[in-house]
């Protein structure tokens, strides 16, 4: 059944080129629902257990895949904001087959990021995901997208390359059979070498999470991507850095860790009070959002090089839940510019004629800031208390950045939606047909699991325990 | 009665084969039409990759061992055969449009080819040393053959550069020969096993000499200037041919004498590690900087050649099984990649990169396929150049190249910026009128058909090919017994 779960979505994509254009629309929506449908109960049978096989014998590297519960919820909120972006797409973008194509092949590489349990594997996937990603900007950015694209693609790669030596020297070095995560656990680096690697990984995830200073692409990214948003869902799901690091990064590399906890947590906490004031300062939209996410990414950063259990629950609850509403918040963007033909954050007093919008977008944002009662407010709580306690004044740096949030959030949010509507500005529209659900959906998850964090919590504790216990 | 000497043709027969068809479209040309005889070329090279399946691990040779139909032959022969119908597939739908169209082309292409063959069955440094100019001597003319000022002037810089190459390679040769005292691979190596210390400076210099050779003929830089002037300036078609047949075959000689005779040769490694960074980056340095795709396309060949050097790093057991499969997936993509441009190009000067811009929408196609192309160029997976430079990567890593290794993957940014900006450009929405030679292109849209199929596929399956040669002990007998 994983198998269909993770390359259902690609057959669908490249099935979508040869369906006739009236029936793209469904087949993409089918496919999404049905790839949701299979990892729903997947969820009910308490996930997928190891499968693997040799892929290139020769040279150790196998297919194994599986998902247990943190990969399976991040699968879970792929699959589902997938569904709900090909739902979007199909209204908004015209002619949308060759979007709905880019999004159904990225969904199957970043569901075998989460399910991979090969580190080649793992690489391929990561770099599956970006091919679709790259062809978006391509065909659907904006005018200055050439560089922007570039730049993401530069990134991106600089990372990935240093990444493969370094998987490559972790087996040769190691003397793993294989390249299967339980063989390299089994077979580790010690010593300096361990930390070397360690750096050429974390040159992948520090790019992808990002941190500071390799975030440059992050903002270019977002504003030259279509205005819809729908690009931008991706985009957020895209951020498998801290998945990476918490799957490979602290298994592998123990030592490493422990010994770069006091500087990559330092890092991160600067990324996430960075972000929030540079996202203080933005007028447009999309980059308000990205800066947002760079400094949410910074806390599920400090969460997880903290190597402390409260802190990557907390993490990987931020993480799972910053991309539902995010996105969400990427497409209430998208929808906004559809209507007044701006992103920009001084429009003016959408609230009057757009109730139902300005009211789910502002729930929205609550989830953001981390108002409790909603998905946002347990991650960052739990992160940052468990930052605290391995090192107090990170953590409080890093807090700061909450309160910046509440600041840039709602400012922005003023003079959009609040104030006064300009004279002879167009009418503004409210949600209709398939928006209700576009947005509806992100925003009850994200009540539902603010309110009652079980079940997410049930997928992330155990094997979050497993790894703090086994690992560092 | 006359006395044979002692010779069995049955290992031969593939270079036989390829000769047979050669020497037949000389004399055909005289009477049937260019292509026919391009047909019949294709059919031979079938020939020569069918009779090539009987020889399969039986480790035949001829000549007291100064040919060998060893498995690793066998394999490159195919790889080479490839790369020689591709071309000719090709050139049945451009030659006549790139003024090639006459037999004689055929017939030269042919005796390059069964050079590059011999090179790949060598088993002596006097066999290579034939097949190597049987290869050169036909690639000047390829080269020349269109009778334009452009061919000409490459022509002759081919020619000029090559013709050094040719005499460091030979003065290699001397020396090796005089440093121990044998042209046969094996006796080179059983000789280098046992030397007096006397000898070691004199097989040093003949080594590196030879590394200097090669790198002429695989364009390693700083031996790398001629190749893409060349490979721009030449017809297409040729191009081609010479990016991957050519190539190819160099890259065989190469794994012959260092990683069968010279494998336990002192100070070449060394060397080899330098040269190949150089390579890495000057040869992607250079292509960010290049306005027209086709001379992008040969300075990211120089740039590929630094990758497939990574694979000689090793040991064979390791270097060669990587190796043959990125050549394989080398000449399938540059093959299709430079098929795309003989099919779109105006001129023989091929497309300027702006001339990219919304290809995409107007030969949807030709646009994907060479996307691909470029994106397994980049080494960008589910396609077969990322496995082809993983390979190598992992060779030069394990046997402590890792700092080449480094130098490769940062390279390979550069790399990716250059591939990619073509690869956007070519999606990006554009309403200019259709800027490419429009026609029917069966054969060529055949042939890129075949290579992307061929990248996915072995990206995705890499044991199709790589199954075939990941046997450790067919590699460590290289120079032969």
């Amino acid at each position: 059944m994983i198998h269909v779960f993770l390359f259902l979505p690609m057959l669908a994509s490249l099935l979508l080129m040869i369906t006739p254009v009236r029936w793209r629309e469904e087949v993409a929506g089918f496919a999404a629902a049905a790839t949701l449908g299979i990892g729903l109960w997947m969820w009910g049978a308490g996930g997928a257990a190891l499968f693997s096989v040799g892929w290139i014998p020769a040279l150790g590297v196998t297919y194994s895949v599986a998902l247990d519960g943190v990969s399976l919820l991040l699968a879970l909120i792929t699959a589902l904001m997938t569904f709900v972006a090909i739902i979007y797409t199909a209204r908004r973008i015209h002619n949308p087959g060759t979007m709905l194509s880019l999004i159904l092949a990225m969904e199957t590489g970043l569901l075998g990021i989460y399910a991979a349990r090969d580190f080649v594997l793992f690489y391929v996937f990561f770099e599956d995901a970006l091919i679709p990603a790259l062809l978006m900007l391509a065909i659907y950015g904006k005018t200055h997208r050439m560089a922007a694209l570039i730049k993401f693609g530069a990134y991106t790669l600089l990372g990935s390359m240093l990444m493969l030596v370094s998987i490559i020297g972790y087996k040769a070095l190691g003397g793993s059979p294989s390249f299967a995560l339980s063989d390299l656990i089994a077979n580790p680096v010690k010593g300096a070498a361990q930390t070397w690697l360690y750096l050429g990984f974390l040159a992948a995830m520090a790019v992808k999470l990002p941190l500071f200073p390799l975030h440059a692409w992050l903002p270019a990214y977002h504003e030259q991507n279509h205005d819809s948003g729908v690009a931008d869902v991706m985009g957020t799901l895209y951020k498998v850095g801290a998945y990476g690091l918490f799957r490979f990064g602290v298994t592998l590399f123990p030592d490493a860790s422990l010994e770069l906890r006091p500087v990559l947590m330092a890092l991160a906490a600067f990324t996430a009070i960075y972000a929030a004031w540079v996202a203080f300062h933005q007028t447009d939209w999309k980059r308000l959002l990205a800066y947002a996410g760079l400094s949410h990414m910074g806390l599920v950063g400090l969460g997880i090089f903290s190597l402390n259990e409260t802190a990557m629950i907390g993490a990987l609850y931020l993480l799972a839940f910053q991309n539902v509403y995010t996105g969400a918040l990427f497409l209430a963007a998208g929808m906004v510019q559809e209507r007044v033909g701006s992103l920009s954050t001084r429009v003016g007093g959408l609230m009057t004629q757009a109730p139902i919008l300005s009211g789910v977008t502002m729930s929205l944002w609550f989830a953001s800031i981390a108002v409790p009662g909603l998905a946002g407010f347990i991650g960052e709580f739990s992160v940052l208390l468990g930052a605290y306690q391995v090192s107090p004044w990170l953590a409080f740096i890093a807090g700061l950045s909450t309160i910046a949030a509440a600041v840039y959030a709602l400012s922005a949010y003023q003079t959009t939606y609040w104030q006064a509507r300009p004279l002879g500005a167009i009418r503004v529209l409210d949600l209709q047909h398939t928006e209700w659900l576009v947005l509806g959906a992100p925003l009850a998850v994200a009540i539902f699991f603010g309110v009652y964090s079980g079940p997410a919590l049930n997928l992330i504790q155990p094997v979050v325990r497993a790894l703090i216990g086994g690992g560092a | 009665m006359m006395q044979l000497p002692d010779v069995s043709l049955l290992p031969m027969l593939p270079i036989l084969l390829v000769l047979l068809g050669a020497v037949a479209a000389t004399v055909l040309g005289f009477t049937l039409h260019r292509r026919s005889v391009a047909v019949l070329a294709i059919i031979t090279l079938l020939l020569s990759a069918v009779s090539l399946v009987p020889l399969w691990n039986r480790g035949l040779s001829a000549f007291n061992g100064s040919l060998q139909a060893d498995n690793p032959a066998l394999a490159l022969a195919f790889v080479l055969l490839l790369g020689g119908a591709l071309t000719l597939l090709v050139s049945l739908d451009t030659a006549y449009r790139a003024r090639l169209s006459f037999p004689e082309f055929d017939a030269m292409l042919l005796y390059a080819l069964s050079g590059t063959l011999i090179i790949a069955f060598a088993g002596d440094l006097i066999t290579l040393l034939i097949g190597l100019e049987v290869m050169s001597l036909s690639g000047y003319v390829l080269v020349t053959l269109q009778d334009s000022r452009r061919s000409d002037e490459s022509g002759l810089k081919y020619f000029l550069l090559g013709a050094t190459g040719s005499a460091i390679l030979i003065y290699g040769i001397a020396l090796t020969y005089g440093a121990t005292g044998s042209l046969n691979f094996a006796g080179i190596a059983s000789a280098v096993s046992g030397l007096q210390t006397l000898n070691q400076p004199l097989l040093t210099a003949g080594a590196v000499l030879l590394l200097c050779g090669f790198g002429f003929k695989v364009a390693l830089a700083p031996f790398h200037q001629w190749t893409p002037d060349v490979y721009s300036g030449a017809p297409t078609v040729v191009s081609l041919f010479l990016s991957t047949v050519v190539k190819v075959a160099a890259f065989a000689g190469l794994l012959r004498v260092f990683g069968g005779a010279l494998l336990h040769a002192p100070g070449w490694a060394a060397a080899l590690a330098v040269l190949t960074a150089a390579t890495l980056v000057v040869g992607n340095l250079a292509a960010m900087f290049q306005q027209n795709f086709k001379r992008l396309l040969a300075y990211s060949a120089v740039a590929q050649t630094g990758f497939l050097a990574l694979t000689l790093l090793g040991r064979p057991e390791q270097g060669g099984p990587a190796l043959s499969y990125y050549l394989l997936v080398y000449t399938l993509t540059t093959a299709a990649a430079l098929a795309v441009v003989a099919a779109l190009q105006r001129s023989e000067a091929g497309l300027e990169i702006n001339d990219m811009r919304g290809l995409y929408y107007r030969h949807p196609g030709y646009a994907v396929a060479l996307a691909i192309c470029l994106a397994s160029l980049a080494g960008l997976p589910p396609f077969a150049g990322f496995m082809a430079k993983y390979m190598a990567f992992q060779v030069a890593f394990q046997n402590g190249y890792a700092w080449v290794a480094v130098i490769a993957a940062l390279s390979s940014i550069a790399a990716f910026v250059y591939y990619m900006r073509v690869a956007a450009l070519m999606f990006m929405p554009d309403r200019t009128p259709a800027r490419e030679y429009n026609g029917v292109r069966p054969a060529t849209t055949f042939s890129v058909a075949l290579g992307v199929a061929a990248i996915t596929a072995l990206g995705i399956l890499p044991n199709l090919a790589y199954g075939w040669v990941a046997y450790p002990d067919i590699w460590t007998r290289l120079a032969g017994t």
